[in-house]
């Protein structure tokens, strides 16, 4: 690992593929059968680019995220970190979750700190970066707090730079607001376009929020109901930096419109299966 | 902050009182407990002697202070306990580890762990006597014994309980077994350590106590047991009233010294103290 703080990351190489997938396929066996939660799934992410998976539940949006960050190796086909393949765990792709993932027992600067100090790095060192991403989420003042002490917003942001703090090439974050309220999520949400302009962070968000996935990407990737394919991908020119008051633009509209129409039938779809399986039971 | 504060200061001033009128009634208790022992042994409802004055107590324990061979006793009776309940502690949580995090082993081992946890651990003396002698060995392994099993139990279900994130955190970042166990499990698992740790030891005392006085030469137990056959009921009571205290006392320093890293108020449930 270098010795640059992650903020003076230099913004260069835009465009160059970073991650590949190349025509990945992942069933599961269940009792009910084969299901086939991702089939056939390629898609390149360039440098520096954010960019969106939306569909509906069941889609296999999750299962395609770990198996980029390696938490399912299991899989066909192959997914190429720089022209590497990846199969497992590895520090160079970053997971924040959906779920409250922060430690208890470690005070916010510590938990940042924690990737760096399983990984050896001097004990000044590692603060003084986690200081700096502290202050990159707009958590300074609050090093010495444990979670409990703070709010749910405050504590993803916390996963949030934790997961920055190795440096990924690659940020993968599954549904990291679903369980914030949605003035939390909104204003967290420009945060993260706030830092990702920052870093130029090639991004990967799993999300079923529309306007979050219009707001935030450069392109929203629409995934149809099992088995999980990519439908559709819906280019986002919106200006850079964005900001959540660019929601209430006619153009921001045409966007959401354009991702729902689509997305519509693939969650409907999904609900008539749910509901079907509610009655067989 | 300061708001918080002020919202909290009505409740808490009623906490205060309310242990304010639980310490006056734990006084009475206390007195009233006293009385009623010196009516009982004034009264010649029983055999003389058997519920001494607690003069006749007092004295006891002004001959026991006064006596070397005292404090040899204490000090065997304490090392025994503390060794066994290191001993017994350390190898509960490695134990309760690996049943909680290797699925296979747990299903096997745990439901023997477990109808072995509910026996008197005293059975295991004749063997532990054969394989240890009468010494403090068979003393420790017996005091290791009983409390290995609440660490053990207490250890492989908090594992399961682990909020499933904090490993895949340690997952994605490419963990190695160690820094896993280091970093994750043991700190997560803190609080049901801390729960074995206090029931641990008084446990453990009892293990040690209890080996003490069926067959040895030394120790508090052993003591105790020749007063009786004595019949010097006081000194034997003034025994007894000392190992109260050291398993107490023992209880309280664990739950105060073994503060949980966190916001405050996360400290152990069992038997929380004051």
């Amino acid at each position: 690992m270098n010795d640059t703080v992650v903020i003076d990351t230099p913004s260069t190489a835009v465009g160059l593929p970073t991650l590949r997938i190349d025509r990945v396929t992942k069933s599961f066996q269940t009792a009910k059968g084969k299901i086939t939660a991702v089939d056939d799934v390629s898609l390149d992410i360039r440098q520096g680019e954010f960019i969106s998976i939306i569909g509906p539940s069941g889609c296999g949006k999750s299962t395609l995220m770990n198996m980029v960050g390696g938490l399912i190796a299991d899989f066909d086909g192959q997914i190429l970190l720089d022209g590497k393949a990846v199969r497992g765990c590895q520090p160079s792709i970053g997971m924040v979750f959906q779920e409250e993932s922060t430690f208890p027992w470690r005070t916010a600067i510590e938990n940042v700190a924690f990737p760096l100090e399983a990984a050896g790095m001097a004990r000044d060192k590692r603060v003084a970066r986690a200081r700096d991403l502290l202050d990159l989420v707009g958590l300074t003042g609050f090093e010495n707090h444990y979670p409990a002490e703070l709010s749910g917003g405050m504590r993803q942001r916390i996963a949030i730079a934790r997961t920055l703090a190795f440096e990924p090439r690659v940020l993968l974050m599954d549904e990291p607001f679903a369980a914030l309220d949605e003035q939390t999520r909104l204003l967290l949400g420009d945060k993260v376009v706030q830092i990702q302009q920052q870093l130029r962070q090639t991004t990967m968000l799993i999300t079923h929020n529309i306007s979050e996935a219009v707001q935030l990407s450069d392109r929203v990737l629409i995934m149809t109901f099992r088995p999980g394919r990519i439908k559709r991908v819906v280019d986002i020119d919106l200006p850079r930096p964005r900001s959540s008051e660019m929601m209430g633009s006619e153009k921001f509209a045409k966007y959401v419109a354009e991702v729902w129409n689509d997305l519509r039938e693939e969650a409907s779809k999904g609900l008539r299966e749910s509901e079907a399986a509610a009655g067989a039971r | 902050m300061v708001a918080v504060g002020q919202m909290n200061d009505a409740p808490r001033r009623r906490r205060l009182r309310i242990s304010n009128s639980v310490t006056t009634y734990r006084v009475v208790a206390l007195v009233l407990l006293f009385a009623l022992w010196e009516i009982a042994g004034a009264s010649g409802l029983f055999f003389r002697g058997v519920i001494p004055s607690t003069v006749l107590i007092a004295q006891a324990f002004v001959r026991l202070f006064g006596d070397p061979a005292f404090y040899t006793h204490f000090g065997i009776t304490l090392f025994e306990i503390v060794v066994g309940f290191v001993i017994g502690s350390s190898l509960g949580v490695v134990v309760g580890l690996a049943l909680g995090i290797n699925r296979y082993t747990g299903e096997v081992f745990e439901p023997m762990l477990n109808y072995l946890a509910s026996t008197p651990k005293v059975v295991f003396l004749p063997i532990l006597l054969i394989l240890f002698g009468i010494g403090v060995g068979s003393k420790i392994s017996l005091g290791a014994i009983s409390c290995f099993f609440p660490m053990a139990l207490s250890v492989a279900a908090g594992v399961r309980t682990i909020n499933p994130m904090f490993l895949r955190v340690g997952q994605s970042l490419n963990l190695s077994f160690g820094h896993r166990i280091r970093n994750i499990y043991i700190p997560a698992l803190l609080p049901p350590i801390a729960t074995g740790l206090r029931l641990g030891f008084g446990i453990a005392t009892v293990g040690c106590l209890m080996s003490e006085i069926k067959l040895s030469n030394h120790g508090l137990g052993y003591a105790a047991m020749q007063a009786y056959n004595r019949f010097d009921i006081p000194t034997m009571l003034a025994l007894l009233l000392i190992i109260f205290t050291l398993a107490g006392l023992g209880n309280y320093l664990i739950g105060r010294f073994v503060r949980l890293p966190g916001p405050t108020n996360r400290r152990t449930t069992v038997l929380p103290p004051r």
